[in-house]
């Protein structure tokens, strides 16, 4: 017996020892990372299109109503740190289970959708370095490597993650010094970042601009991922999630006002990679080739660093539902020496796959609209419901489960959010109605997995059992592969 | 000697603190530190496959630590009535770094580790955990293979 060290010093006598690893300074670049490489690098061209020259405004919009559902999230998260999220906190307001399983569901989806605009970002980054194979290909290799990378279990080291935020970073902190750099030389023109180029009124074009720009800011949602590892989550929380979201938030708009100047809205919304015009408008006094292959690579990292959370997150939710049995306990088997549940992993992947090549064939029939905003459109609808659940749980929980050290959100600010997020809803829903279509199709696919489970799944459990009551269960056992 | 005898839920875990005690003298042992690591970056965090709890009766309120502390008490049991002081530790982060890391700040003489899979896989792969303690670990590491499929020998319950 020769414990010397502190860790045990401090509870010499403890039976059990928890420690946790998430400090506040990880879940802030966990946050950071996650909603930085969502959407500006893949959304700025489709954004400026809709809004003109005052697209920043969109963005400015969007992140407030974001940084005002981060306030709701960040309540719940400190009273209940645990992993489902958002499921767990509308269980808690209302004791449905139908509900938490919607929410669950919805959720899913939504990171699939997501997963797959990502997946089509990354690909127009990609073909600015390498312009040879066709995008959908390039898109699918995305996905596999990254499927791959999951089950192996790199994605565990919080050092890589904290690494590809900083890198993420750099390209914003790029697209912001040239436009300092540009305004320095006197050659701006500030007319244009006040221009709206519309068939509508602007207010309208405004919404329609934030619907698409919430894109970006979404992933934070994520944050319940890291809920119980995180060291004192109630001093941490609050600052890690809410700092994270304003500081991508102050960048977002930097980079807006920044790339509507020097570029201007049209060739920003005519643009592949919107974000690499900024940089070949050739402002600074380095050599434009470096500067486009770095700008690209950076690009590539923000996006996979972003997707990556994704694919994580889908057959963690995938496991979570099938250990409640409410789909097939299939998805909760682990591979024996990677602990990985793969056939989440893979189930996650082809669904991705699918939506990426039905897009695909969508559009080059002549339908509907770019790939991106159309994954990113259902992306936000789902997302903008369950956010406006989220707040409303909030509200429902006030005055429950509060200790000294709960944070608690200014309930003003949570009206607006409520009213923001349905707002948005409403509009993207009236504007767009073909992306309900594709949400009904995504959440269809929640159903049949219910339904599987709940038909087929009874061999699971014994013969007198209802779902979701305890069983003896062995399917998640860890026979050989 | 201080040993720590780790878990990750699997039964192979459960099998590995079990060989162990099948051989080891408890007088020569002072403590025992049953530990798991929870890794919070990746799809499951956790994954207690050994105490034959319910998850589905939690519903949503499920969480990986509870697994893990499940998972934890179940291997400490196992040392129930054998002598040397059972401790039970749940730490967060990568794995194979975790367990080294408790090695060392418990100064331990052992650590009891089961090596993942049979198939092909494990050896393609490389970074299994187990591969990466008996590297690194400050200490003597007994790392318990599965047996294979062929033996008939079914683990004493």
């Amino acid at each position: 017996m020769t414990s010397s060290q502190t860790a045990d010093r401090s509870s010499p006598d403890a039976e059990v020892e928890l420690t946790r690893s998430i400090t506040g300074r990880l879940l802030f670049f966990y946050v950071l990372g996650d909603v930085l490489g969502s959407g500006i690098y893949v959304l700025i061209g489709s954004v400026a299109g809709e809004v003109g020259g005052a697209f920043w405004i969109a963005f400015a919009v969007g992140v407030s109503v974001a940084a005002i559902t981060g306030l709701a999230y960040a309540e719940l998260a400190t009273k209940y740190p645990k992993a489902a999220g958002a499921a767990l906190y509308l269980y808690k307001a209302f004791g449905n289970r139908p509900l938490a399983f919607l929410v669950t569901v919805s959720f899913l989806s939504a990171s699939f959708a997501a997963a797959g605009s990502l997946s089509v970002g990354f690909a127009r980054y990609f073909l600015e370095l390498w312009d040879v194979p066709p995008a959908l290909l390039v898109a699918l290799l995305f996905l596999l490597v990254l499927t791959i990378i999951n089950f192996i279990g790199i994605t565990e080291s919080v050092v890589v993650n904290m690494v590809m935020t900083i890198v993420e970073l750099s390209g914003l902190v790029i697209v912001v010094g040239i436009g300092i750099w540009f305004v320095a030389q006197g050659d701006a023109d500030f007319g244009r970042i006040t221009e709206f180029e519309t068939t509508t009124t602007p207010i309208f074009a405004i919404i329609a601009g934030v619907a698409l720009a919430f894109f970006a800011m979404t992933g934070f949602e994520n944050v319940a991922n890291v809920a119980e590892e995180t060291v004192d989550p109630q001093r941490s929380f609050p600052r890690a999630l809410i700092g994270g979201m304003v500081a991508a938030g102050v960048i977002y708009v930097l980079v807006a006002i920044t790339a509507s100047l020097v570029v201007g809205a049209k060739d920003l919304a005519a643009s592949d990679a919107a974000l690499l015009e900024v940089v070949k408008a050739d402002i600074i006094p380095v050599p434009l080739g470096f500067m486009t292959t770095l700008f690209a690579i950076i690009a590539c990292i923000a996006i996979t660093n972003t997707t990556l959370v994704a694919v994580v997150t889908q057959p963690r939710i995938l496991y979570g539902m099938a250990r409640e049995d409410v789909v097939p306990g299939v998805f909760a088997k682990l591979h024996p020496g990677r602990r990985s549940p793969w056939v989440g992993l893979i189930f996650s992947a082809l669904v991705v796959a699918a939506l990426l090549v039905i897009g695909t064939l969508v559009v080059e029939a002549g339908g509907g609209i770019d790939l991106i905003a159309r994954l990113a459109t259902v992306t936000v609808v789902l997302l903008l419901f369950i956010y406006f659940l989220v707040i409303l749980a909030a509200l429902k929980l006030s005055g429950q489960d509060v200790t000294d050290q709960t944070f608690r959100a200014p309930r003003p600010l949570l009206y607006v959010g409520l009213i923001g997020n349905i707002v948005l809803l409403g509009y993207v829903v009236v504007d767009d109605p073909t992306s309900v279509v594709w949400c009904a199709g995504l959440l269809a696919i929640g159903g049949v997995l219910f339904l599987l489970e709940h038909f087929f799944g009874r061999r699971n459990r014994p013969p007198t059992a209802a779902p979701g009551d305890p069983t003896t269960t062995t399917t998640t056992g860890a026979e050989g592969a | 000697m201080h040993v720590l005898v780790t878990t990750d839920g699997s039964r192979q875990s459960l099998q590995a603190a079990r060989t162990f005690l099948g051989f080891a003298d408890p007088t020569k042992v002072t403590d025992v530190s049953v530990v798991a690591v929870v890794r919070p970056l990746s799809s499951v965090a956790f994954a207690d496959e050994i105490s034959g709890a319910s998850p589905a009766s939690s519903g949503p309120e499920r969480t990986f630590r509870a697994e893990a502390e499940r998972a934890v008490a179940t291997v400490a049991a196992e040392f129930d009535g054998w002598g040397p002081k059972v401790h039970q530790r749940i730490r967060s982060g990568s794995p194979a770094n975790e367990i080294i890391k408790a090695a060392r700040q418990l100064g331990a003489g052992l650590v009891v580790i089961a090596a993942g899979g049979r198939g092909l896989s494990e050896s393609v792969l490389m970074g299994s955990t187990a591969q990466r303690v008996q590297h690194y670990a400050p200490c003597p590491v007994l790392v318990v293979r599965p047996q294979p499929r062929a033996r008939k020998k079914a683990p004493k319950r």
